[in-house]
């Protein structure tokens, strides 16, 4: 029994050395640095310098200025526009792959071809809009031929349009997946007993399906929210300056060594995040689910 | 029957959605091969020809048009993605080990990891340089500041992976090796590595194309030296070229490459433990 013991302390204090390195790295570089936002958006800034003493003037200053009030708006909107359209978009696209397909080859290889596009990089893709939306891009070029339109659409490109299409094309396949995965655990069994009990499609998605693929739902628009709450670089390629996000701010501040107000951006930033992810998980125990 | 009309409706919808996500990788690839050093970065295509890829490589003859500015930014993207890989596998194949106990508080550190994928870069990326900058007060470098805030990134993927590959393990086998008296170093080397491989090397493949790609982290975190996406994105706010698809295109067919290789190592290992597994049945 003692050498049972002996032997359990040892793997015990052997794991909590295996633990040790991981959770300091993440307290001395993930923790702290997010403690410091907080702290430091209380700190005096001077044009050319930033000193400890505390004050709530950078507080003060995003609250009455309308640019700031402004980007906190546009990004809320932005990210309810581009969470709903990824969620409409994306949820056909999972229910084909993960439930109505029934060759799991056919499934994994659609499944593929969603994630390829991800091995190119974030700001190329985004790039890539571009030639597309443009006055003489190929969307516009292609309504002419069809004899759609007669001049060109210009709204296409460099307006919050195309920061939404761009948006929405990066982040759809972040909801698609995890729905489709919760999808392609139904037990097949509990729709057929209830199509042999009568009902109709329309039945069995919205009591079977939809309530079980919930979960996939959630962590999906966790994903993408905090995805878009955090962009920058989309809006600042594709809208031409004219829509800016939180994000956004943030980094022209930084930009301008402003870091005092680059925090206070943080910290809502930060508060936003976590509002929204907590709301999320009211909605499903994802606990219980996994 | 309404599924006999939803499935053909949602095939042709997923086609489309498809298209959609790969739509303007086409057009990018298309323009890719305009005229150069005149052509711009927009239909119609002049005359196809391969001047920007060739401009890309400095084989051109010197126009107007500046060179990306991507060989040394390309050799210190795949340093840091070197970097950033050993040590997140390294952290997070130690982290899922110890994961496979119970201990107390392991609820907490599981969030605490989990919070690095959670947190978007900007947020890492101001802290990391607030931290480095008005507290600490050094310099920010790609090999020291963004490093750091790479790993903090990549290492709850790799930790994810490992724990999904450990919670399938088989503990007996370790348990007889430890009867046998083999030291649990020895053990993890002989027995436990080469069954937890396949995971180790989704881990590392994880952590080097994400930070590889990494964006915003670095945009902060790094100093003066800038990385590859650092690169891209310097060339935005000024006019574009054909050039920068042409370096799309070969950065895409970069990561099928290492796609590539990550399949056939993967191959191998499966084959590898086949044929042990089968040596050991004629045994």
């Amino acid at each position: 029994m003692t050498v049972d013991t002996i032997r359990n302390n040892r793997q015990k204090s052997f794991s909590q050395l295996l633990l040790a390195p991981g959770v300091f790295w993440m307290l001395l570089f993930l923790v702290a640095p997010i403690v410091m936002i907080i702290y430091v958006s209380f700190w005096t800034q001077t044009t050319f310098s930033i000193n400890s003493t505390l004050t709530l003037a950078s507080w003060k200053n995003f609250f009455s200025s309308e640019a700031y009030v402004g980007a906190l708006w546009t990004t809320l909107r932005l990210w309810l526009i581009v969470l709903s359209l990824t969620f409409i978009i994306g949820y056909p696209a999972a229910l084909f792959v993960g439930l109505l397909v029934k060759s799991k080859t056919l499934a994994t290889v659609l499944l593929v071809l969603c994630v390829i596009p991800f091995w190119t990089s974030f700001l190329i893709r985004v790039l890539a809009w571009r030639p597309m939306l443009g006055k003489e891009g190929a969307i516009n070029i292609i309504l002419q031929k069809l004899g759609l339109i007669n001049t060109p659409i210009e709204a296409l490109l460099f307006s919050e349009l195309s920061v939404v299409i761009g948006m929405t094309q990066i982040y759809v396949v972040f909801m698609v997946g995890p729905i489709a995965f919760m999808l392609g655990r139904i037990d097949r069994n509990i729709i057929e007993a209830a199509r042999d009990l009568g009902a109709g499609f329309g039945r069995i998605f919205w009591k079977i399906i939809f309530p079980l693929s919930l979960p996939g739902v959630v962590v999906g628009a966790i994903f993408v929210s905090v995805m878009v709450l955090g962009e920058f670089a989309t809006s600042g390629a594709l809208s031409g300056r004219k829509v800016n996000l939180l994000g956004n701010i943030i980094v022209t501040q930084v930009g301008s060594l402003k870091w005092a107000m680059a925090s206070v951006v943080g910290v809502i930033l930060t508060f936003l995040l976590a509002v929204v992810v907590a709301g999320f998980l009211r909605i499903v125990d994802l606990k219980s689910e996994l | 029957m309404e599924s006999k009309v939803l499935k053909p409706v949602l095939a042709v919808y997923v086609a489309a959605f498809i298209l959609f996500l790969y739509g303007p990788f086409f057009v990018l690839a298309i323009l890719s091969f305009q005229q150069g050093p005149e052509g711009g970065p927009q239909f119609p295509i002049i005359e196809w020809s391969t001047y920007w890829y060739r401009h890309l490589f400095g084989f051109t003859p010197p126009s107007r048009i500046a060179p990306l500015p991507v060989g040394e930014a390309l050799v210190r993207s795949l340093t840091l993605a070197f970097m950033t890989m050993v040590t997140a596998t390294v952290l997070g194949v130690m982290a899922a080990q110890a994961f496979r106990r119970r201990f107390k508080g392991k609820g907490l550190v599981f969030y605490l990891i989990v919070l690095g994928m959670m947190v978007p870069g900007v947020l890492t990326g101001l802290g990391t340089s607030l931290l480095a900058n008005n507290v600490i007060g050094i310099e920010r470098h790609w090999w020291s500041t963004a490093f750091v805030a790479h790993v903090v990134y990549t290492f709850p993927f790799a930790f994810l992976v490992m724990l999904a590959i450990l919670n399938r393990f088989d503990n007996s086998v370790e348990e007889a090796s430890w009867a046998l008296g083999v030291s649990p170093v020895r053990t993890f080397r002989k027995v436990t590595f080469p069954l937890i491989f396949p995971g180790v090397l989704s881990a590392m493949l994880f952590a080097f194309t994400l930070s590889f790609d990494e964006f915003p982290r670095t945009l902060f975190a790094s100093g003066r030296d800038q990385t590859l996406p650092l690169a891209i994105y310097g060339t935005f706010s000024v006019e574009i070229h054909p050039n920068i698809f042409a370096f799309g295109v070969m950065t895409t067919l970069f990561s099928f490459a290492l796609l590539s290789v990550y399949g056939i190592l993967m191959a191998l290992s499966v084959r590898r433990a086949k044929k042990t597994a089968m040596q050991e049945d004629i045994v």
